[in-house]
C-alpha cells in the first residue's frame, strides 16, 4: 500500500499478495440465528432432564440413586436456565437489530421527503 | 485474467432482513463497473458485502481468486479495497487536514496524502482548517474522493457520489474518476442516476429487487434504463 509509484499490474500483484495473507474464518451472517436456535435447544434439553429425574425420583426413599436423580435434576435446571439466556439474548438482539433498520430507513426518507421538498 | 472481485450468487441483509437474493457480479482488474438501479435495488448493500461491511448470510464473495466470506472489513481496507461511502464518509468534527490525516492508515505519508489530494482538489487547500462538517456538499465528497486517491486501492468501491450535488461538482468527480481508472484500479461505482456514470464506465450492470437483472456495455443499458427503472411503463404505454 505505501508504494504510491507502483505500477497497475505491481499492484495488483501486491493486491493479490495481501489478500493470499489475509485470515478468513468463512463467518456467516446472523450469528444470534445460530445461538437462538443452541439456546432453545438447552431449554428444552433441560427440562427434558428436569422431568425424567422427577419422574425417577418421585416416591422412591432417600439413597444413592435419588442422589443420582437429584444431580441430573438440578444438571437440567442449570441447562434449561443458561439456554433460557442465551435464547431471550439473542432473541433481543435480533429484534433490536431489526428496529434500528427500521429506524435508519424511516429517517432517510425522511430527509428524502426535506431534501424533495 | 483473475476477476479482481467476484459475487456468485449472494445473499445478504440486515439481521433477519435478507435485501440481496442472489446478486452474481464480476469486476475484471482495470474496468469501471457501473452498478445501477432504483432506490431500494439493494446497490449500497452490495457495496456493504463487497467492503466486508456485511457478511454474506449465502453464497461467496471473492476477491482476486480467493473465497473470502466472513473477512473483516479493515482487512479488506488494509489490503487496497478502498470505499467511498454514499453521504460523504468524513468526521465532520475534524478538520480537513485532520481528515487527511486520518486517511495514513494505510501506510501512505501525510505529505504524499496532502500533496495528492491538494494536487487534485485545490479548494480543499484553500479550506485545510475548515471543520469539515462546515464544507459545501461537493467539498465534503472532494474530501472523500481525496481518500480513494491517497490510499493508492486496488478496488476502489464508490457509493452514489452524485448524490445531492450540482451536476458541474459531479463532472469534476468523475472526471477524477476517470483518471483512476486510467492509472489501472478497477472501479466498482454505484449510482442511481445513470447519466452522471455511464461516460466513465466500461461496463454496467442493472439491479433491481436484490438481483442483477442485466449486465452489458454502458450504451445497451442506459436503452434498457429507462424501462427498468418505471418498470416498463414506457415500453408499454
Amino acid at each position: 500500500m505505501s508504494n504510491t509509484e507502483s505500477t497497475p499490474s505491481a499492484r495488483l500483484q501486491e493486491f493479490q499478495t495481501e489478500v493470499d495473507s489475509m485470515k478468513v474464518d468463512g463467518g456467516k451472517a446472523n450469528p444470534e440465528r445460530v445461538w437462538t436456535t443452541i439456546g432453545a435447544l438447552l431449554m428444552i434439553a433441560g427440562i427434558v432432564l428436569a422431568l425424567i429425574a422427577w419422574l425417577n425420583i418421585q416416591g422412591s426413599g432417600k439413597g444413592a440413586k435419588t442422589d443420582d436423580f437429584a444431580t441430573m435434576a438440578v444438571f437440567g435446571l442449570v441447562l434449561a436456565v443458561v439456554g433460557s439466556a442465551l435464547f431471550i439474548v439473542n432473541s433481543i438482539r435480533r429484534y433490536f437489530r431489526y428496529w434500528l433498520v427500521r429506524l435508519i430507513f424511516e429517517q432517510r426518507e425522511q430527509t428524502d421527503r426535506i431534501i424533495a421538498s | 485474467m483473475t476477476p479482481i472481485l467476484e459475487l456468485r450468487n449472494i445473499r445478504g441483509g440486515y439481521g433477519t432482513i435478507d435485501v440481496l437474493h442472489g446478486v452474481d457480479l464480476v469486476v475484471e482488474a482495470g474496468q469501471v463497473h457501473a452498478l445501477l438501479g432504483p432506490n431500494g435495488a439493494g446497490k449500497t448493500t452490495t457495496l456493504a458485502v463487497c467492503s466486508g461491511q456485511i457478511a454474506p448470510s449465502g453464497g461467496q464473495l471473492i476477491v482476486s481468486g480467493r473465497d473470502v466470506n466472513g473477512v473483516t472489513s479493515d482487512a479488506l481496507a488494509r489490503s487496497g479495497v478502498c470505499l467511498v461511502p454514499e453521504g460523504r464518509g468524513i468526521f465532520p468534527n475534524l478538520t480537513v487536514t485532520e481528515n487527511l490525516r486520518m486517511f495514513t492508515h494505510a501506510g501512505v505519508s501525510l505529505d504524499d496524502v496532502l500533496e495528492k489530494s491538494f494536487s487534485q482538489f485545490p479548494r480543499l487547500k484553500e479550506r485545510r482548517k475548515q471543520i469539515s462538517g462546515t464544507l459545501s456538499g461537493g467539498e465534503q465528497q472532494m474530501l472523500a474522493m481525496a481518500r480513494a486517491l491517497a490510499v493508492d486501492p486496488a478496488l476502489l468501491l464508490l457509493d452514489e457520489l452524485s448524490m445531492g450535488l450540482a451536476p458541474i461538482i459531479v463532472e469534476e468527480l468523475y472526471e477524477r474518476v476517470a483518471e483512476l481508472a486510467a492509472q489501472g484500479v478497477s472501479i466498482l461505482v454505484v449510482e442511481q442516476f445513470a447519466q452522471a456514470v455511464l461516460g466513465v464506465s466500461t461496463v454496467a450492470s442493472i439491479m433491481l429487487h436484490g438481483r442483477i437483472t442485466r449486465t452489458g456495455s454502458p450504451a445497451d443499458i442506459a436503452e434498457e434504463l429507462t424501462e427498468a427503472y418505471l418498470g416498463g411503463a414506457t415500453a408499454h404505454p
